[in-house]
């Protein structure tokens, strides 16, 4: 079974809290104070602390995973853009929607919103077809809009 | 002391870097990031993002990122599955700079490669920084 054009790939849903965003700056070794130090992330234009955009990109790949499984590791294609960021006590869902099927590729329109409905990250995501798995898909409706 | 990050040219080449996923440290990463999927997947397969993550995380071992940073956005191709273990080397260039209104904006382009040198994932990652950071925003 494949994903087919306007099919909804099922969405993950994370919530951010200060103790994921310092879990990730120490697996990630990145110590930017503006995740990790509120003192100073309250003198920067975000106001408070703001989760790394890896965090966020992890959870839009994790998406894509489940969806196209091992395809997504080994010829998976990413192009995002950040809009807004995302902070301590937000939800992010991350959702995605299959646009077209092009060169043997399935390509999907993917983002991650808050529970504002504020668009976090929006851009394309792609997998070769060869074992899409739709173990991922969500074949009812979603409220989420890509 | 590395550069900081905003001080290097268009052009600049990182200095390539060795590191390994250890099964340690992707199990780490994995907890981090809640990564539900990966584990239904055959063998001790890495996220994608976390390849990504410890290649920026040795590239910042040559140049140190200002505080204050920010990511913009993100281009990305998977190009071979890694296992835990692996080991794997990241090289990276900066390849584009401008600077406005006291910002630097940067491209940077990496390219990562297992022992045998196939590519397992190429990317390019557009950040934005205070010029002159040291100082914090």
């Amino acid at each position: 079974m494949t994903l087919d054009v306007g099919a909804d790939l099922a969405p993950v849903v994370k919530e951010i809290t200060q103790e994921k965003i310092n879990r990730y700056a120490q697996a990630g070794g990145d110590g930017n104070p503006l995740h990790t130090d509120p003192q100073f992330a309250a003198k920067t234009m975000f106001g408070g602390t703001i989760a790394h955009g890896m965090l966020i990109l992890a959870y839009l790949s994790e998406m894509m995973t489940a969806a196209f499984g091992e395809d997504w590791l080994s010829g998976g294609r990413l192009k995002v853009r950040f809009k807004a960021p995302s902070r301590p006590g937000d939800t992010v869902t991350s959702a995605g929607r299959v646009l077209r099927i092009e060169d043997g590729r399935t390509v999907c329109a993917v983002e991650c919103r808050s529970q504002r409905d504020e668009v976090l990250v929006a851009g394309e995501a792609d997998c070769p077809r060869t074992q899409t798995r739709a173990a991922g898909a969500c074949l009812g409706p979603t409220e989420v809009t890509v | 002391m590395p550069p900081s990050l905003d001080e290097l040219p268009k052009g600049y080449q990182f200095p390539p870097f060795a590191f390994e996923l250890s099964p340690e440290w992707v199990r780490e990463y994995v907890a981090a990031v809640e990564d539900e999927a990966i584990g239904v997947l055959e063998g001790s397969l890495v996220p994608p993002m976390a390849v990504a993550a410890l290649a920026v995380r040795s590239l910042l071992e040559g140049a140190r990122l200002p505080p204050g940073a920010i990511h913009l956005g993100q281009d990305m191709s998977m190009l071979k599955p890694v296992g835990a273990g692996e080991r794997l080397t990241v090289s990276a260039q900066v390849a584009s700079r401008g600077e406005r209104q006291g910002w630097v904006l940067m491209g940077i382009e990496l390219n990562v490669a297992d022992d045998n040198h196939a590519p397992v994932m190429s990317g390019r990652a557009m950040l934005t920084m205070p010029a002159n950071a040291e100082g914090g925003p």
